[in-house]
């Protein structure tokens, strides 16, 4: 018997994938920018206890409200805590925040999506209805609302923009699903036996992942913003710990006196780390998008 | 166009009965017990039970709900645990000074947005048009409520002069000088997330009208390039900015909720915000359903009007 007619699987060298991702990242340098930001922040927040100078909670009144120096990069707050550790340590909240809220949408958005476009029908239907109820909230107004009826933790504060999260990914998955699933591939799997749950996974998920992939960047930054305006509110962590919104919602009564060193700090680590991801999104989006790809 | 309209919004009664659903839902989660705050000192069993007997929370859930839905149809919010005031005036004493806001910051937005996104795609990878998409992605990232506080610490008090106040509102009606002089911090607040997101698709709308085959031949017959961007590439490119306008709305009402607390104005957004640490659920509850209805109403609106504006869409399809 001849082995000539076998198929043969190719495996691609490892010198060959990392030709392929320097060709990638030459290509698309704006992901490179993207994603040195969002590491950048992600390794702030991870060593955030070895590399902030101060206990972030340790109240010295004595060195209150002293402006940015050499000893206290960003200055201390009207309890004299280093507002640059307070800052390192909040993004350890406002980052987790992001992770796992983010987590708690997508698990739940693509489970439905995938569910609601292969299932179609009734399931269909009445997915698709609860996604545009919960459309119908503008976002920030169902998270506050959420966090108001669950006790201001920062537990709650994820739950809640999980699930304002949920109807992005069940909406964008269902979509892709019904893309794929007329495709040849699709109905040469059905043909063979193989059972929904396998085809659900195994062939259409990876085909929708690019898609989730930028979806998951950006609702990072739409959750490091909800997280904050959380916070801002009071529905976020409580005092003393660190939480950038909140510090920036407790320097606003310093205004006046011009000390303004209070707000900054956590205001413009809001704003990178936000900026970070949604760079990150738009420059996955422009390199994982055929169509923009296309007309680039 | 009727038959589009009709079918429209008979497929916004099952999202509104769900909306309801969700509001009724997250006040019953909602740690503590009503009674307890409604009563305030009162701590007597007795009159405590006869109290909850008249709000109707010894009922099961579902009676519950079909109470609260028949009230709500009545226009019955409930009342304040802290006030005593009904919900509904509660609102709707505070909304002229949201809209007030809302609308002068959908203004300024809308008109940056024009004027900035056409230029920037007139002027394709040129410095301004550089200059726009960066400030876009930076207007999307930058949080309001800091925005809000640098605008403070700028116009109120680094600035000498104070040409701008802190905070505050004074009615239109009692001075409409004041009242405008406070109207430009907040609205401006407001008015940079949405205005980051307007102008990006004025940008990709008109970018996308521009490569058409109908503005190769507009040019082909020899019209002036003025001409071919107001009467051919403008009047098509606007049409999604109708649409974005209508999302926008939903931006503008949370983006009220933080605008409002940090500039003290006092819209239905600073009433919610007051009423979560006191846990005044019916004022809460009422500002949630309202700015969710408003923000369907509105969505409906700005559908109809798309579909208005744009003949290629057939009402016949849409939504079947």
């Amino acid at each position: 018997m001849s082995g000539a007619t076998l198929p043969v699987a190719l495996h691609l060298r490892q010198a060959d994938r990392a030709t392929a991702i320097r060709y990638f990242a030459r290509r698309n340098p704006r992901m490179l920018i993207g994603g040195a930001m969002v590491l950048t922040w992600l390794l702030l927040a991870l060593l955030a206890p070895f590399i902030a100078p101060y206990d972030p909670i340790k109240v010295n009144v004595s060195g209150a409200l002293q402006p940015p120096s050499g000893i206290h990069f960003l200055g201390t707050d009207d309890l004299g805590r280093d507002v640059f550790s307070r800052v390192l340590w909040g993004s350890r909240v406002s980052l987790s925040v992001g992770v796992i809220s983010v987590s708690i949408g997508f698990l739940v958005g693509v489970t439905l999506g995938l569910a609601a476009g292969y299932l179609g029908g009734t399931f269909d239907l009445l997915v698709m209805r609860a996604i545009d109820a919960l459309l119908a909230f503008p976002a920030l107004v169902l998270a506050i609302a959420i966090t108001a009826a669950l006790g201001p933790q920062i537990q709650n504060a994820m739950i809640a923009i999980g699930i304002v999260a949920v109807p992005a990914y069940a909406r964008l998955t269902r979509g892709q699903v019904l893309s794929v699933r007329a495709r040849e591939f699709i109905v040469a799997a059905r043909t063979i036996g193989c059972s929904p749950l396998r085809i659900v996974l195994r062939h259409i998920f990876p085909n929708v992942t690019n898609a989730l992939i930028v979806q998951a960047t950006l609702s990072t930054a739409f959750a490091i913003l909800a997280e904050a305006a959380l916070s801002f509110l009071g529905l976020g962590p409580q005092p003393p710990d660190p939480s950038w919104g909140q510090d920036v919602n407790y320097s606003q009564r310093y205004l006046p006196n011009l000390k303004w060193w209070m707000s900054v700090g956590p205001g413009v680590a809001i704003f990178t780390a936000v900026f970070a991801f949604n760079f990150l999104g738009d420059a996955l989006r422009d390199a994982l998008d055929p169509r923009l790809r296309r007309s680039a | 166009m009727t038959r589009y309209i009709l079918r429209r919004l008979l497929l916004m009664v099952p999202v509104a009965f769900l909306v309801t659903i969700g509001v009724f839902v997250l006040v019953r989660l909602s740690p503590g017990d009503p009674v307890l705050v409604f009563a305030g000192e009162e701590r007597d069993p007795a009159v405590l039970a006869a109290m909850r007997q008249e709000l109707g929370l010894d009922q099961p859930m579902p009676a519950q709900y079909v109470a609260w839905v028949t009230r709500l149809a009545q226009g019955d919010l409930g009342r304040s645990f802290q006030t005593r005031q009904r919900v509904l005036e509660a609102i709707t004493e505070r909304l002229p000074a949201t809209l007030e806001l809302g609308l002068a910051a959908l203004l300024i937005s809308v008109t940056l947005a024009l004027a900035v996104g056409i230029l920037s795609a007139i002027k394709r990878n040129s410095v301004v048009d550089l200059l726009s998409t960066s400030v876009t992605l930076a207007g999307v990232s930058f949080p309001s409520f800091f925005l809000g506080i640098v605008l403070i610490l700028l116009f109120a008090y680094v600035i000498p002069g104070r040409i701008f106040p802190p905070g505050g509102y004074v009615p239109f009606t009692q001075d409409a000088g004041d009242n405008l002089r406070r109207l430009v911090l907040p609205a401006l607040t407001l008015a940079t997330a949405s205005l980051a997101i307007n102008l990006r698709q004025v940008r990709s709308s008109l970018l996308d009208v521009f490569g058409q085959d109908y503005m190769r031949t507009a040019r082909a017959k020899g019209l002036r390039e003025g001409t071919v961007i107001v009467r051919h590439a403008l009047k098509n490119a606007l049409i999604p900015v109708v649409t974005l306008i209508g999302i926008q709305i939903g931006a503008i009402i949370e983006g009220a909720f933080i605008t409002e607390t940090i500039f003290f104005w006092p819209g239905i957004g600073r009433l919610a915000v007051t009423a979560i640490p006191s846990g005044d659920y019916p004022v809460v509850q009422g500002v949630v359903l309202v700015s969710a209805l408003s923000f369907m109403l509105t969505t409906l609106l700005v559908d109809l009007l798309y579909a208005w504006l744009d003949p290629r869409i057939s009402y016949e399809k849409v939504g079947a």
